[in-house]
C-alpha cells in the first residue's frame, strides 16, 4: 500500500500579529509550521501504516525552506519526502496549487492508494484542495474526516463529522481523504527520530521542467482567482453568561453541552 | 561564521518547547512546593530520548551534536530549571565520561540502561572537606585482591535520589602514601551504598540531591572507568563539558525570566497604562535580553568547540561564568518587574529567583571559572 500526504508549512498563526495602523501582518520572530490539520493527516497515515504496512510519501509545494516540514515528517515516521519548488509556483490561488499537486501524485510509482490532506490550512483556511486534487486525478474523496480505518486490503472505514453527528463511509481505493484537526493523537517525534531525518534520509525536489509544467499552469498565471483585498476584522468572541448558585451553573451548562450533543445522558450520570 | 541555528535546531527548540510547556509546566508549581520528581516526565522524555541526548544510535541515543544538546538543556530549564538540571548532569557529566572513557562492557553495561531513562546517572566529586579544592577529596579505594572497597562520604548529589549509576571520585592511597584519583562507576543497589535524605535546598526542588555513602562498599575491577590515577584527568575533561550544559541550563533559565517578564509587564496596568510602556521597565526588559543572547552565543560557541574537538575549557568556563550571571541578573530584574506580585508565589518569578542561584555555584563556583580562565590566559 502507497500512502501519499500533502503537507504545507504555514506561519504559525497563534504568534502572527497584525500591525493595526499598517494594516499588515507582523511575522517577525513566527516560526514556520507544518500546518496542524496537516499534521493530523500524517499522523492518521502513519498509524494506517503501523496496522496494514506499506510506505508513505510526503509532499509540499514551496520555497526551498519548507524542507524543513519535509524533514519533520520524516522523523514522524513517513519514508521520503518530495519538494514541489520553482520560482513560476509562486502566488498560486488553490486551484494552481491543486494542479502542481496533482501532476506530483500522478508521477508517483506506484500510484497511491490513498492520499491524505489536511481539511483546511490555518493561514488561508478555504479547505479547496483537497477536493480539487481528487477531482483532478479523478478519484473519491472524503472531506472533514476525524479517523480512519482499514476494513479489507481495499476499503476503509473513515470516520467524518457533521455538525450533530458522525458519521461512517465505507470507500473503496483510490481515495482522498481530508483531515480535520482535532482528529486522533498527534504523532511527537523522539529526538533520535529529528536527528536521523535532519541528517539522512531523501528528499527528492521537483521543479516545473520536472512536471512536465507550462508557465501558464503554474503561479499566478495559473490561478482563478487573485486577492484583492485583505483586511483584519475586530476579534468578536460570542458567548452567554450564566449566573447563579454552583448547582443551577453545573446543570445549566450541562444542559447546554447536551443540546450541543457533546454529552449525552450517560456522561451526565457520572 | 555562522551563528544561525540551522534546521534541525530549529526544529528540536520547537519541540522541546512544545514538550516542557504542554508537560512539565503543570507540574513545577508542585514540585517546588513539595520537592517531588516528577516520574511522569521522566517516563514522558526518556521515551524521546532525552537521556541519551549526545549518545549515538547503536547505544540507543539520539545522536544529537552539543549545541542541539544545549538547546534541549535550555528549553527544559526554561520551564524548569530542576529538570533542566537533571538532564544536563546525567547527559553531561554522568554519560559523558562513561561514552568517552568507557570500555566496551562499560558502554554495554551501563550508558545503554542510562540513554533509554531507565537509570539515571550522578557524578560524585564533591564531599564535605572538598568543594572547589576536589584534590582534598577523601573518599578511599582499596585493592582487596580481587576487588575494590570504597569508604566515603559525597554531598549535595544532583539526581543521587533516583540515580541507578553513580560516578565516585576516589583516592588509591599508595604505600608511600601517594594518591591517585581513581574513578569508580557504584550502582545505587551495591551493598555498602546508602543515600541521604534529598536536601531541603532553597531552588532546584524536584531534583532529588542527596548525600551517597559508601562503607566498605565492593566494586569489581571491570567498574572502574579509565586507568587507577586516570580519575583527576577524566574529571577536568568532564567538567569543560558539564559547565556548557549548565550554561545552557542558566540561558534557559534567563530566557524564562525574560519571557515570564515580557508577559507580566504587558498585562500589568498601572497609572492607566502598561507598564511596558515605561521607560524604566523596557530597560531592564532590553538588559535581560542582551545579557541572556550574549550568554546564549558563548554557551554555544562552547559548544560548537567541543563538537569539533577542539580546546574548549577557557571557553566552557567563560560561558558557565556569563550565562550563570545573566541567570542570577534576569532573575533579579524579572522580579523587580512583577513588582510585590513577584515577591509571592502566584508568578515563576520567584522560584527563578531562587532556582537561578545555584547556577553560580555547582559545576565550578564563579570564582573558580575565574581561576580557569585566568589560569588559561596567563600560562
Amino acid at each position: 500500500m502507497h500512502i501519499a500526504i500533502c503537507i504545507k508549512q504555514v506561519p504559525d498563526i497563534a504568534a502572527v500579529r497584525i500591525d493595526r495602523e499598517r494594516m499588515t501582518v507582523v511575522r517577525e520572530g513566527v516560526q514556520n509550521i507544518i500546518n496542524p490539520s496537516d499534521y493530523q493527516a500524517l499522523s492518521l497515515a502513519m498509524a494506517l501504516k503501523s496496522k496494514i504496512g506499506g510506505t508513505v510519501t510526503v509532499i509540499t509545494m514551496g520555497p526551498p525552506q519548507s524542507e524543513e516540514a519535509l524533514r519533520e515528517a520524516l522523523a514522524a515516521g513517513a519514508d521520503r519526502g518530495i519538494l514541489l519548488t520553482d520560482h513560476a509556483f509562486a502566488g498560486a490561488d488553490t486551484l494552481a496549487t491543486s494542479h502542481v499537486l496533482s501532476k506530483a501524485i500522478s508521477r508517483l510509482d506506484p500510484a497511491p492508494s490513498i492520499i491524505f490532506c489536511g481539511n483546511n490550512t490555518i493561514d488561508s483556511d478555504t479547505g479547496h484542495v483537497g477536493p480539487q486534487v481528487a477531482e483532478e486525478l479523478g478519484i473519491a474523496q472524503v472531506c472533514g474526516i476525524l479517523d480512519v480505518q482499514a476494513e479489507s486490503e481495499q476499503t476503509l472505514l473513515a470516520k467524518r463529522m457533521g455538525e450533530r453527528y458522525i458519521e461512517t463511509i465505507r470507500v473503496g481505493c483510490p481515495v482522498l481523504f481530508t483531515v480535520r484537526k482535532e482528529g486522533g493523537t498527534a504523532i511527537l517525534p523522539g529526538l533520535g527520530s529529528l536527528q536521523r531525518a535532519f541528517s539522512a534520509g531523501s528528499i527528492i525536489s521537483w521543479d516545473k521542467e520536472e512536471l512536465g509544467l507550462s508557465d501558464d499552469e503554474t503561479g499566478l498565471a495559473g490561478s482563478a482567482t487573485r486577492v484583492w483585498r485583505l483586511r483584519a476584522t475586530p476579534l468578536k468572541i460570542k458567548g452567554d453568561i450564566i449566573t447563579g448558585q454552583a448547582q443551577e451553573l453545573v446543570q445549566a451548562i450541562l444542559r447546554k453541552l447536551e443540546s450541543m450533543s457533546l454529552v449525552d445522558e450517560d456522561q451526565r450520570h457520572e | 561564521m555562522n551563528l544561525e541555528p540551522n534546521m534541525k535546531q530549529v526544529v528540536i527548540r520547537r519541540t522541546v518547547r512544545s514538550d516542557a510547556e504542554n508537560f512539565l509546566a503543570p507540574l513545577t508549581a508542585e514540585m517546588d512546593r513539595t520537592g517531588r520528581f516528577p516520574k511522569e516526565w521522566r517516563s514522558f522524555v526518556a521515551a524521546k530520548q532525552y537521556f541519551g541526548l549526545e549518545i549515538p544510535k547503536d547505544l540507543g541515543g539520539a545522536g544529537l551534536d552539543a549545541v542541539s544538546a544545549c538547546i534541549v538543556i535550555e528549553e527544559v530549564s526554561r520551564v524548569s530549571p530542576a529538570m533542566g538540571l537533571c538532564i544536563s548532569v546525567h547527559n553531561g557529566v554522568a554519560l559523558y565520561p562513561l561514552h568517552i572513557y568507557g570500555d566496551d562492557y562499560q558502554k554495554e553495561n551501563f550508558i545503554r540502561p542510562m540513554a533509554a531513562g531507565d537509570s539515571i546517572g550522578t557524578f560524585c566529586l564533591t564531599e564535605p572537606n572538598a568543594g572547589s579544592d576536589a584534590s582534598a577529596l577523601e573518599t578511599t579505594a582499596l585493592w582487596d585482591g580481587s576487588n575494590y572497597v570504597l569508604n566515603g562520604t559525597k554531598i549535595f548529589v544532583t539526581n543521587g535520589g533516583v540515580s541507578g549509576v553513580n560516578l565516585i571520585f576516589s583516592g588509591i592511597v599508595s604505600e608511600s602514601g601517594k594518591k591517585s584519583f581513581t574513578l569508580f562507576i557504584v550502582e545505587s543497589e551495591r551493598k555498602g551504598l546508602e543515600k541521604g535524605r534529598p536536601e531541603e535546598l532553597m531552588g532546584m526542588r524536584g531534583n532529588p540531591v542527596c548525600s551517597i555513602s559508601l562503607n566498605d562498599c565492593i566494586v569489581p575491577s571491570e567498574n572502574r572507568l579509565g586507568g587507577e590515577g586516570q580519575g583527576m584527568s577524566i574529571a577536568i575533561s568532564t567538567l569543560h563539558g558539564g559547565r556548557i550544559g549548565i550554561g545552557a541550563q542558566a540561558v534557559g533559565i534567563a530566557q524564562g525570566c525574560l519571557d515570564a517578564s515580557i508577559l507580566y509587564a504587558k498585562q500589568r496596568i498601572q497609572f492607566g497604562r502598561s507598564i511596558s510602556e515605561q521607560g524604566a521597565i523596557q530597560g531592564m526588559l532590553a538588559d535581560m535580553a542582551a545579557k541572556t543572547e550574549a550568554a546564549r552565543l558563548l554557551v554555544y560557541r562552547a559548544a560548537s568547540l567541543r563538537e569539533k574537538g577542539l580546546d574548549h575549557g577557557k571557553q566552557s568556563a567563560m560561558a558557565k561564568l556569563l550565562a550563570s550571571e545573566a541567570a542570577v541578573e534576569a532573575a533579579r530584574l524579572g522580579l523587580q518587574i512583577h513588582g510585590g506580585y513577584g515577591y509571592t508565589k502566584a508568578y515563576p518569578i520567584e522560584r527563578f529567583y531562587r532556582d537561578a542561584k545555584v547556577c553560580e555555584i555547582y559545576e565550578g563556583t564563579s570564582e573558580v571559572q575565574r581561576m580557569v580562565i585566568s589560569r588559561a590566559l596567563l600560562k
